[in-house]
């Protein structure tokens, strides 16, 4: 069986700012698109928010253009037909990949873009029911005063686990984000912050609408540990974009995901470019990842396996493009 | 594949669907959880929040208080124990003084629905001394360590000490003597059905209904009389659909008796359904397993002695675990001809939910054990996998040397057809980098030739009732858990009367209705309910022939008899048809009802050795496994291309459901090798979804080449043997085998995750650097 959810209502707004009027009118409430985080987790006694607006109804956040001037992604956009989008298959491949690498088919199908971004970050001891999380007195992220990965620190190590981010910030995404005081766009890297309780930086009546991507003249893929090939989140997952040129890197983007609590672009790429991706590079490359990640025991699967593989699928990924765009020349 | 004996597939050689899977296909099935249960309360248990403790308060008052709430049990409404071997029934429905593991029930409620049966958990009080809790086998065993029962030193549920010919002497004259330490993980059945009960208790008559997702109708039923301490004739047990078992309903759980407890405490009818969470509480799973294993070989692969120490972290109660431990060293034996075996067993007792059987009980992690040294022993000889397997098969007709009956033998036609099959000889040493092949082979019983409650009874009982409209219906208390057991009632039945398979009709689980049967396990259902239908049927034939013999009036030795028409062998009297001759038996003696019986011979009992039943079949199938992997260095990831899986069932009564069940353990055993473990964080499963219980996804699932191999066992029904866990146990060591031969990697644990094996590939690198760094040194 499953158990009962605490009781809530559905509100169904035409337009975002109905949306933003209901999130308004009702403290207690939260958005829903396709549910398949949010739905699992009120199942298990995580929030009690009385009150459930869906977008789903939403035309504004449902369209998708791309071409080679860029993208716009609505946030309503299923992952299945962020997928299927050949545009975006030829122009932001990582996109693509990541999102075809998400959960499994069914989930796809009513799972979101906007959800994936704004996905409530995951711990073994927070992806629980309420009686398990009762019976180990709680954690810091949800009504308790420790966090059981780190038990002497003060903060909480949830990792983000949303496979999009990644896949959108090695392209310089952008997102448009609605509120009360009007429509604004901020670089989607500026959403995320490295706290597993408060991991997205949006107020309580801002809704992330769309997803903006510059126009791309880079190869990019997109990599995820995992120990099934479908259904699980990433242990670690990879983007890179990167431009070469006669065997060496002009720009090199690097982003990750699953090993901290937000999303990340790799810092320190920079001294790759205008060399070529040698093994010398790629070791250097392995560092930067190494160094960079924080996976903490928020996952069955160790900590360090994580941070090895997160190196590993980087100098993989940039191994592969930088011969993939060698040879095209 | 061939047919042997006069036992024709005359209505399809591929075999046939399963009778009830069209039911099942069109969701028009009913499982317990579905069943009609209008106006059925529901229950919910209150699990312990501690690992071990002495209970000082428990208070349902207020939770009593709550409207809503129709009745609530504590261990105070059952001070009867229950279990499976009589001398180890050490569990309580809900514990009474002490709690022993997270998620032990120790009270339920009956509310009118499921919100006001949470608020009545809510408000049950619960206080505790705790105790030290261990959650591993060597802290259960330390000398200091607290007991979890009284009565079991050292923690120690049961050791066993076996040891069969002289191991020292076999040691001694062995050319290779090598030894490993082989760790599985805790797996779990995580069968698609959730766990269900439904319970009435009528009290205007005092009886009960039960009607639950159990393997064993029949241990459920003497199990609820003796906690209840009812009358056992005023029970009544029904099992609906069920969805899947692989042993986790193969004894009696917990809630079940819970449920009927609450039935009976509020007088009426108690839905009890679990959660996944629930279910992986419940457990009963395969134990972690200790193995450390020493074997001594010859030149040519011959095997001379075999050395086993096993360990099993077992859980907090008994449940099968005796049992457990007792197959895992009487399964050493029977695969292959050693001629000396020393076994020493320990199950032990941990703070975790209880293990118990689970598909290849106690045989996989010990093959899984044997099977990888075996290979590297092999490769240490510069012996070729096969021909070491080769180098050491039985003879059948022929005994172990723990008594054990071996009547057929299919091993080496296994091994043959997976060699040809999987090209091993032209492809093994020739595939790309990453790429490996691995070979391995196990066994299982086709039933335990001994009961585990011994009753004199028969093993098998099956009724046939013809009636007038010429319907032929088996009855058996059987339990098909989706392996098909009725299916095969079914052809049993109609292949020995030679009649359509749409004539027969099987009824099966209903204590009212059956014949009792002891339930689905141990690979018993075939084998002793197959022989009993088939006895049964003969006894209709025969019914039917005398019938026909006084229409015709002829002798009975004078019918010929064939595909359901009756005829003179001499003159000139037309033939019978099956309806006329029917309604001609039935003169005088109205509805006709026969009985068939299976009864194991003594002679399959097992060896005079304590603990010598265990084991002991009516005959073994046997299976060789071929599996190709391709490893990913940079990810520790493994994935399985391909898997070439021939398995002895001595006849395959119904082919295409054999070679379901050996897709099926192959996949299961996959899972156990590549991903599946359960994880405990303090007592507190970590696994308790089926995102972090990962058993294969469809993306994880290769191809399965199937080979049945027919052996043809002498006293098999049709000469079958079982088919639904042999394949299980070959898949681990023959994958594990596979990386080992693509990237020359020894892996020592189960399941092999990719951080399992990147632990070991940073080991290699880093010893591969020590070492060039000391070759640089003059």
């Amino acid at each position: 069986m499953s158990l009962p959810l605490s009781p809530f209502r559905v509100l169904r707004p035409r337009d975002v700012e109905a949306a933003l009027a209901a999130r308004r009118d009702h403290s207690a409430s939260r958005f829903l698109a396709g549910g398949t985080d949010l739905i699992v987790n009120l199942r298990r006694g995580i929030g009690n928010p009385g009150v459930l607006i869906d977008l789903n109804g939403i035309e504004e956040l449902g369209g998708l253009t791309c071409s080679e001037r860029g993208a716009r992604i609505g946030t309503g956009v299923t992952l299945a037909t962020l997928a299927a989008d050949a545009a975006i298959r030829r122009h932001f491949a990582a996109v693509s990949e990541a999102a075809v690498a998400i959960a499994g088919a069914g989930h796809r199908n009513i799972a979101t873009v906007g959800g994936n971004l704004c996905l409530d970050t995951r711990c073994i001891y927070y992806n629980q029911s309420e009686w398990w999380r009762r019976t180990n007195h709680y954690c810091l992220k949800a009504g308790g005063d420790t966090c059981h990965v780190a038990p002497q620190g003060q903060r909480c190590h949830a990792a983000f686990s949303g496979d999009l981010a990644p896949a959108l910030l090695v392209f310089g995404a952008e997102i448009e984000i609605a509120g009360s005081a009007g429509r604004r766009r901020a670089p989607l890297a500026d959403l995320y912050v490295e706290d597993g309780r408060a991991h997205l930086r949006l107020a309580d009546d801002e809704l992330v609408i769309a997803v903006h991507l510059p126009p791309n003249p880079a190869r990019s893929a997109y990599a995820k540990c995992r120990v099934r090939r479908a259904m699980d989140f990433p242990l670690a997952g990879v983007a890179v974009a990167l431009r070469a040129d006669a065997g060496k890197l002009a720009t090199l983007r690097v982003a990750l995901t699953g090993t901290n609590s937000r999303p990340f672009l790799l810092e320190g790429t920079d001294a790759l470019s205008g060399r070529p991706f040698d093994e010398a590079a790629a070791q250097q490359l392995e560092k930067l990842v190494q160094k960079q990640v924080q996976p903490m025991r928020t996952t069955l699967a160790s900590s360090n396996y994580r941070r090895l593989v997160a190196a590993a699928l980087a100098r993989r990924l940039t191994t592969a493009l930088t011969a993939e765009a060698t040879a095209s020349r | 594949m061939t047919t042997t004996g006069t036992h024709s597939r005359l209505r399809a050689p591929r075999g046939v669907p399963l009778i009830d899977g069209v039911e099942k296909v069109t969701g028009r099935a009913r499982y317990t959880a579905d069943l009609e249960h209008a106006g059925a309360l529901v229950g919910r248990l209150f699990r312990s929040p501690v690992s071990h403790g002495e209970i000082l308060r428990l208070d349902v008052s207020r939770a009593a208080a709550l409207p809503g709430v129709v009745a609530i049990v504590t261990g105070a409404d059952c001070a009867h124990t229950y279990g499976v071997l009589p001398v180890a029934m050490n569990e309580f429905p809900m514990a009474r003084d002490r709690v022993r593991y997270i998620g032990e029930p120790v009270a339920a409620v009956a509310a009118i629905d499921a919100v006001t049966a949470a608020r009545a958990l809510d408000l049950i009080e619960f206080e505790v001394r705790e105790l030290p809790a261990y959650y591993n086998a060597t802290d259960a065993r330390a000398p200091d360590a607290a007991l979890l029962h009284a009565n079991k030193p050292g923690n120690v549920e049961r050791a066993v000490h076996h040891a069969f010919g002289d191991v020292d002497a076999g040691f001694a004259s062995s050319d290779l003597v090598r030894e490993a330490t082989i760790d599985c993980a805790e797996v779990n059945h995580a069968q698609m059905e959730l766990h269900a009960a439904l319970a009435e208790f009528d009290p205007l008559t005092g009886r009960l209904t039960m009607q639950s997702v159990s393997q064993v109708g029949f241990y459920l039923h003497l199990m609820l009389a003796r906690c209840l301490q009812m009358d056992e004739s005023n029970i009544r047990i029904i099992t609906p659909f069920i969805g899947g078992g692989f042993g986790a309903r193969v004894e009696v759980l917990n809630f079940e008796i819970v449920t009927a407890l609450l039935a009976r405490a509020a007088q009426g009818k108690v839905l009890m359904e679990l959660t996944r969470e629930e279910c992986f509480l419940t457990h009963r799973g395969r134990p972690q397993t200790t193995t450390h294993l020493k074997l001594g070989m010859k030149k040519d692969g011959r095997m001379t002695a075999c050395q086993a120490e096993v360990v099993q972290s077992g859980g907090a109660y008994a449940g099968y675990g005796i049992i457990t431990i007792l197959y895992a060293g009487a399964l050493l034996q029977g695969l292959y001809d050693i001629p000396a075996v020393k076994y020493d067993g320990y199950r032990v007792y941990t703070n975790l939910p209880p293990c118990g059987a689970m598909r290849g009980h106690g045989a996989i992690n010990v093959r899984h054990a044997f099977e990888v040294l075996l290979d590297r022993m092999a490769r240490e000889l510069g012996l070729d996998p096969f021909a070491v397997r080769r180098a050491n098969l039985l003879k059948a007709p022929t005994r172990t040397p723990n008594d054990l009956m071996i009547n057929s033998y299919g091993l080496g036609e296994c091994l043959d057809r997976v060699e040809r099959a999987s090209g091993w000889r032209e492809r093994l040493g020739k595939l790309p980098p990453g790429k490996g092949l691995g070979i391995a082979c196990s066994h299982y019983v086709s039933g335990a030739a001994k009961p585990i409650h011994w009753t004199g009874e028969p093993d098998g009982v099956v009724n046939i009732k013809l009636d007038w409209d010429g319907g032929i219906t088996a009855l058996t208390g059987a339990a098909d858990i989706g392996q098909g057991s009725s299916t095969m009632v079914a052809i049993a039945v109609a292949e020995t009367l030679e009649l359509p398979l749409d004539r027969v009709r099987v009824i099966a689980g209903d204590s009212a209705i059956t014949p009792k049967d002891n339930g689905a396990y141990s690979s018993r259902i075939t084998f002793q309910v197959g022989n009993a239908a088939i006895d049964a049927a003969k006894a209709l034939k025969k019914i039917l022939i005398d019938a026909a013999a006084r229409k015709l009036s002829v002798s009975p030795d004078d019918i010929e008899y064939a595909g359901g028409t009756f005829r003179a062998a001499r003159g000139e009297q037309p033939a019978l048809p099956f309806d006329q001759v029917v309604k001609a038996a039935l003169v005088d003696q109205g509805t006709i009802t026969v009985k068939g019986t299976f009864t194991c011979p003594p002679e399959a009992q097992g060896g005079k050795h304590r603990g010598g039943a265990v084991g002991s079949t009516m005959g073994f199938s046997y299976t060789a496994q071929v599996v190709e992997v391709t490893v990913d260095e940079a990810t520790g990831s493994v994935s399985v291309d391909q898997v070439w899986a021939a398995l002895d069932c001595g006849h395959a009564i119904n082919p295409l459901a054999v070679e379901g069940q050996i897709e099926g353990s192959a996949w299961m055993g996959m899972g156990q090798a590549l991903s599946e473990e359960t994880q405990y964080l303090k007592g507190l499963p970590g696994h308790a979804s089926l995102l972090e219980y990962r058993f294969p996804t469809m993306a994880e699932s290769p191809p399965i080449d199937v080979q049945i191999v027919e052996s043809h066992d002498p006293r098999g029904p049709f000469g079958a043997k079982e088919a639904g866990q042999g394949a299980l146990g070959a898949f681990a060591p023959a994958m594990v085998a596979a990386i080992a031969n693509a990237i020359g990697v020894d892996v020592d644990q189960l399941p092999v995750t990719p951080d399992r094996l990147m632990d070991l590939l940073v080991e290699r690198r880093r010893r591969a650097r020590r070492d060039k760094l000391r070759g640089a040194k003059p």
